[in-house]
Parts: structure tokens; sequence; C-alpha cells
């Protein structure tokens, strides 16, 4: 099929795209059209306006900010950039882990961190990924900048607290809390083949006193699960589990658990809900131990399991 | 067929909430997505909304008819909405129940059978956007009363009408 009729617009800056999103009704985003185009072929969605943001190159960027206390990420940022990132790789690793295992190479050219914080799907990574990371986002209309944590964004099911005239600019991800001497961080998929959505991820970061020492304790640990609830879902239970303890596999028990309970996921059709529920905890525990495994720099007794 | 339910408390009394609830202009104003509203008789009003999920936003054209409105305490409506490749009926209850220090507690049920697109959402994403939409419709409609801003009851119910949901 073919798309409704729908007048397109090309903005090149970010202040032309929202006064062009104000001015008009019923007006949709386009970033990297890896869904919104099959969507509206299908007719599904019908937006009168489509607002393409693929040439608002300011938006496209990874820096650090300012202040040298966060790194931020532009809305129109590819996950190939994203996976290639020296800067992410050093200061934010769990980020570029989460854009190489999406969909295949030629989704990764294309979609962008906007596209996938917009649509809000709860099984996307940087939804997870951003909420495990504390991260804010920037929110700019023609009436001015607006920021919310990451934590407040995610409503319902792809439903969002973005308003009809928003434009997500960036995401902006504290550096502070995580050191990368003391920090390690992993983001952990379960997927029956590397083009679909995942059953299951968990995104984790884990910050240690000493990694030097013979027992380092677990300073903070962050957790988020993507597909395991309506929005991704923070498990501060399991955090708790596994704080302020060198890690044991007692405390990883207890997060898996709390995983577990924290989980409510929906069926799918490869995927009942209890095994979904059961993989949550064994991702929270995986990721949670791999996290530790990198910020001690391997040298720990604990057993990180693996797929191999 | 789908069931929806949730609950809502606030500190002003159902006698003051009822004008607002049954006042199609706050309903306009405050129901998510409502682009139009058109009071047909006492007891029906049509209107055209625009719901949905993510980039899938039908506009429904919605008829609903007031089944039972016993001031203070029960409001019930059957609608129907029709929209390119989607349909949907309901039948929904509020209930106004007297909470502490004179506030309300209302708690609404809503009955539907989903058909097309946003059938496939299934229930629980169905579930997770309603009680947004609901929240959000509930927190307005409550501004709105603590603003002052005056209501007029004009919605009754039809006379010897029986909500259920179509076979």
């Amino acid at each position: 099929m073919k798309p409704a009729p729908f007048e397109y617009h090309r903005p090149t800056t970010v202040a032309e795209a929202a006064e062009v999103l104000a001015d008009r009704e019923d007006a949709e985003l386009l970033a990297g059209n890896q869904s919104l185009g099959i969507v509206m072929a299908n007719r599904l969605a019908t937006p009168d306006h489509l607002v393409d943001l693929n040439a608002v190159e300011d938006l496209d960027y990874v820096a650090e900010r300012a202040d040298g206390d966060a790194v931020a990420v532009g809305a129109m940022t590819t996950h190939r950039t994203i996976e290639r990132s020296d800067l992410l790789a050093e200061r934010v690793p769990m980020l570029p882990e989460a854009a190489e295992q999406i969909a295949g190479p030629s989704v990764r050219n294309r979609g962008t961190l906007g596209g996938s914080v917009g649509e809000a799907d709860p099984a996307g990574n940087y939804p997870a990924a951003l909420l495990a990371l504390d991260a804010t986002l920037e929110l700019v209309s023609a009436d001015g900048e607006r920021e919310v944590p990451v934590s407040d964004y995610f409503v319902a099911y792809m439903f969002t607290d973005l308003g009809e005239d928003e434009i997500i600019a960036a995401a902006r991800i504290p550096t502070d809390p995580f050191p990368p001497a003391r920090t390690g961080m992993a983001f952990l998929e379960l997927k029956p083949a590397a083009q679909t959505w995942p059953t299951v991820s968990a995104a984790t970061a884990v910050r240690v006193d000493d990694p030097d020492a013979d027992a380092p304790v677990v300073e903070e640990a962050l957790l988020a699960l993507a597909n395991a609830a309506d929005v991704p879902l923070r498990v501060e239970d399991a955090e708790a589990a596994v704080e302020d303890e060198p890690l044991s596999a007692a405390a990883l028990d207890a997060a898996a658990a709390a995983a577990t309970e924290a989980a409510d996921p929906e069926g799918e059709m490869h995927a009942d809900r209890e095994f979904k529920e059961e993989v949550a905890g064994e991702y929270a525990r995986r990721s949670l131990a791999l996290s530790y495994d990198r910020a001690t720099n391997g040298e720990t007794d604990v057993n990180v399991p693996t797929d191999e | 067929m789908m069931e929806f339910e949730g609950e809502f408390e606030s500190d002003l009394p159902r006698d003051e909430l009822w004008n607002y609830f049954t006042d199609p202009d706050v309903l306009a104003d405050c129901a998510p997505g409502t682009d139009s509203i058109e009071l047909e008789s006492p007891h029906e009003v049509t209107a055209t909304i625009s719901v949905g999920v993510g980039s899938v936003k039908p506009t429904f054209d919605v008829e609903m008819v007031v089944t039972r409105a016993d001031r203070p305490e029960l409001l019930e409506m059957q609608a129907d909405g029709s929209a390119s490749r989607n349909a949907f009926d309901a039948v929904a209850e509020m209930d106004l129940r007297e909470g502490d220090d004179g506030g309300t507690v209302a708690q609404w049920t809503a009955r539907t059978d989903v058909s097309g697109m946003i059938a496939s959402l299934g229930q629980r994403a169905l579930g997770s956007v309603t009680d947004k939409l609901v929240t959000d419709f509930f927190e307005d409609l409550e501004a709105t009363a603590r603003e002052g801003d005056p209501a007029e009851s004009k919605l009754e119910a039809k006379p010897d009408a029986e909500a259920s949901l179509e076979d």
C-alpha cells in the first residue's frame, strides 16, 4: 500500500522544526524512519503533515557538556554513530553496547536515538539504557525548552510525557556517578534472532569502591529491564540487593528474585509471561555480574555466566 | 471483551463534581483527544475523538448515550465509535461515593469490545493507555472545578435505556 496523502516538511534547524510543528495540527516527526513509514504505508497512521528531521544536523552529535559532568547524545544520532563513539565507549559504554545489538546493519545506519525514545516501545534498547543511566531528556518546542528525567518520561505503553508540539533534542547522561576506573556497565538481550525485538533485555551499571581490593564493595548499582512491563522498568529492589557489599552469589540470587518479582510482562508468541519473568531475573543476574566483573577488571571470583 | 477499572479521589464534594461530569462543554475540554462534541439531546452526545497509541491515532466518530444518571452517585454511558479500520463499543459506569471530609471517591469501570488495529495491541497495552487517559481526564476536570469555572448539568438518562455490549 501507499500512505495517505500528507504534506512533507524538511526543516534544517531545531527552531524551524519547532515552528513547523507548532503551526500545524496532526503532524508527525520523522527521524530515522525505521517504524513510522511502515505504519503510514499500511494507513494505520495518517498524519496530515510529516516533519522530517534528517536535515537538522544540529541534532546529530555526541559531546561532553561544557561543565564536564555530563555526556549528551543528540536525538538524530544514529545507532551506528553511538556504536562507534570513542567518547561513549570510554564514559558510558552501556550505550554503544545497546546500540550495536539493535536489529541489523541497515537499521543501525538509519535509526536514531531520538526515534527510539520518541516511539517509546518498552522493548526498545535506549529507553531501558537511559533509564538505568538516570538520564535526562532535553525537549524543545516553539515555547522554549523543557527537561524531563527519563524516569518521568515513559508513562504507559508507547505513551510518553512528550507534548504534541515538542521535539526530543538530546539525552543527557550524568557522568559523575560513573567514573570509568571504578564502573562497569552491561546491556544484555535475549532474542530469538538478531533482527528481531528482544524477549527481555537488562541494562546495568555498577560502581565499586576500589577495583583493586580483594573484595571490591558495590557502592551503587543501577538496573533497568526492557520488554518486562508496559514501560521500561527500573528495579530498585534488585539494586539494593547487591549494594554495600562485595558481590556474592547470594546477593545475585536476591537481585534475580527481585527482578522476577517486579516484572509484569505481556506474553508473546514465543515467550509466555512466566518465561519472561524468569528471563528478567536471569538477565538481571547476568548483567549485574558482568558489570561488576568489568568494574573490577575481571579480577574477582564472581562467576560470570555467559551464553557460550 | 476487555474490562478496565480504576479509582480517582477528589476533595471536592460529589454534588459539585456532578455538574462537571454532565456538562458537555466541560467534557469536550477535559476528555483527551476530543476535537468536537455536540449535545444531540439531553441523553445523547456525538463527538469526534482522536486517541491512539504511538503514531497510530485513529479519529473516532463517537455516539454516546447516557443510560443511567442518578445524581450525584451514578453515571452510566454506552458509547460506540467508528474510525477508519478501527471500531469500539463500550459501556462505562462511574460510581461517586462520599469520601472523607466531604470529598469524593470516583470508581469507574469500562467494558469494551474493540476491533481493528487497536485490538491487536492487546488488553495490557490498551489498559495502560486507558489508565493514563482517564487519569488525565479526571485531573483536568477536577482542576476546572477547582478554578470555579461554571458548569451546567445537561445530561440525563435516556428513558428505559439499558446498556449492553452489542453481540
